[in-house]
């Protein structure tokens, strides 16, 4: 059985745990305040979200669910910004609604940014729906009636008649649907919308959940994803307007060269003390 | 007289809370020196208070990285009930004021409106008021009836349709390699022998990795001879995705730590480019 670690040891792993957060720290600070440009390759996932939205025709209904709150903003703010930004240059009509309480602020700060950019107005150009509790009972709600589910968007405006959802009665009019979530709204836009309803189905999320989507790309389920900060990157990069999230990815390399060589050093300190132990029996 | 280690613990407490003034004073300075742009706002000092606030909490929140401390306690406490508040707030104006309040009180333009509106909402709001009645010992049974309902409607809408979406449609791509063996190639179409050969080893890769760790965890069968082989091969598999997970849960983490060193160095201290 091996002997409880010492006190002076204890003190030193404290320390260099501290270096370590420092260096960290050193590594995302640095490349934040100079101005080096990351290359980087877009991914095919990205690609293909991208591809769809620019297959739309002038005036077609595309839905948006911000699933997302301030926690996730640092990935999905920029990500949301740029499809956005994508819809309104392609004269899209960006449908925006959220199944977060909490996300409402922040997808109204995007939307009417994006709007402002372009000059595109509320209920002729866009609409914003804004939080309507349901979960999974509102999206088949919203496969049966668009203007049933809500019958005012968030500035208390009718649905019914509105320019924007010309030609748009429920989620079967819409062809594409993406939803960039914090949690598993993704999911549940796959199994109670898409595979009901039969639009097309993108999707962008936090890095920490985008394996667990892998699944549905290969199924045919998602016909992209844009993952984490390199997925708004992705997203900026090919619309040929890099922002927060491609100036975001310097700080990410260095920090990930940075990790991979604080493993690769402690792996190699730990056999070389396993070696060492072993040499002298 | 003091013990040597006590000693060393009290001068130590001192040279932190010198430290500590010295951060506060610099952080003060820092903030202080933030300059009005020419075209801001009237309310720019507004927002620039906001700011100062959200630096000083952030740079309290990471003080935790250096050791626990009760600056650090304080803004736990302060977040944890921030975000209870705005909880409460949001409930009231994004659920309640819009599904019963407005258009029962508020928005109907007459009495038949009323109740026509409370013959529609009258069923939510028992079963939502019944689900209340669990903060009574005497009267908690009735909040039963609002969970039987939403216990059958959730099963009886979610079994067909997981069921649908994470069974039937996944056996698609897990039985490609089968679909590509015998399918036809399409008219017209010559494929190379890379353009077919690389695909199939990707479903084989695919049909191997569900295999093998579905045979992990069939537990019927001692896994030994080549059963264990198939067992360590899950394990392998399952190694493969943990690692995965792992390093997007990475990213994710730095990904947070560049928005908040962005917020400090951008916003607060109004460095960079």
């Amino acid at each position: 059985m091996s002997s409880p670690p010492s006190q002076a040891a204890l003190r030193r792993l404290a320390v260099t745990r501290r270096i370590i957060y420092l260096l960290v720290a050193i590594a995302v600070a640095v490349p934040t305040l100079s101005d080096l440009a990351c290359d980087f390759k877009p991914s095919p996932w990205a690609e293909k979200v991208f591809k769809k939205v620019e297959s739309l025709k002038p005036g077609s209904p595309i839905l948006l669910s911000f699933d997302f709150d301030p926690a996730a903003m640092e990935e999905l703010h920029p990500m949301g910004l740029a499809l956005l930004r994508h819809c309104f240059k392609n004269d899209l009509h960006p449908i925006l609604m959220t199944h977060w309480p909490s996300g409402v602020g922040i997808s109204k700060q995007i939307i009417e940014k994006a709007a402002k950019e372009r000059g595109k107005v509320s209920g002729k150009d866009y609409v914003f729906l804004g939080f309507k509790p349901g979960d999974y009972n509102l999206i088949l709600n919203m496969g049966e009636s668009l203007q049933g589910a809500f019958d005012k968007d968030f500035y208390k405006q009718p649905t019914q008649g509105m320019p924007a959802l010309e030609g748009v009665r429920s989620l079967k009019d819409i062809p594409l649907v993406i939803d960039l979530a914090a949690g598993t709204a993704i999911e549940m836009w796959i199994a109670y919308g898409r595979d009901r309803f039969g639009f097309d189905l993108g999707a962008g999320c936090t890095a920490v959940i985008t394996p667990d989507l892998y699944p549905f790309l290969s199924s045919g389920q998602l016909i992209g994803v844009l993952g984490g900060l390199r997925g708004a990157a992705d997203y900026e990069t090919l619309l040929k307007r890099p922002d927060r999230a491609t100036k975001g990815m310097q700080a990410q390399s260095s920090t990930h060269v940075l990790i991979i060589l604080l493993i690769l050093g402690a792996n190699v300190h730990y056999l070389s003390r396993r070696m060492g132990a072993y040499a002298k029996g | 007289m003091a013990a040597p280690q006590e000693t060393t613990s009290r001068s130590r407490r001192t040279v932190e809370l010198v430290v500590l003034a010295v951060l506060f004073v610099a952080f003060a300075g820092a903030s202080a020196a933030g300059k009005r742009p020419a075209n801001a706002p009237d309310d720019w000092w507004v927002t620039r208070l906001g700011v100062v606030i959200a630096a000083g909490l952030t740079l309290i929140m990471y003080s935790f990285l250096y050791r626990d401390n009760p600056l650090f306690k304080m803004a736990e406490n302060l977040f944890v009930g921030v975000a209870l508040g705005y909880g409460v707030i949001l409930t009231w104006r994004q659920s309640l004021k819009p599904e019963i309040i407005d258009p029962l009180f508020i928005d109907p333009p007459h009495l038949h409106a009323f109740w026509m509106e409370l013959a529609r909402r009258s069923a939510p709001i028992v079963l939502g008021a019944l689900l209340l009645t669990r903060i009574s010992r005497r009267a908690g049974w009735l909040s039963r009836y609002s969970y039987t309902l939403m216990v059958g409607w959730g099963a009886g809408l979610s079994i067909p349709i997981t069921i649908h979406t994470y069974v039937l449609q996944q056996l698609k791509p897990s039985l490609g390699l089968v679909s590509k063996v015998l399918g036809d190639a399409p008219a017209g179409q010559q494929a190379s022998f890379w353009s077919t050969a690389l695909p199939v080893l990707g479903d084989l890769i695919i049909l191997a990795g569900i295999v093998s760790v579905l045979f992990y965890f069939f537990f019927s069968v001692e896994h030994k001879g080549a059963g264990s082989f198939v067992s360590q091969l899950g394990i392998w598999f399952l190694m493969v995705s943990f690692g995965a997970s792992f390093g997007n849960t990475v990213m994710g983490r730095v990904s947070l730590l560049i928005g908040r060193m962005r917020f400090l160095l951008h916003d607060w201290l109004g460095l960079g480019p």
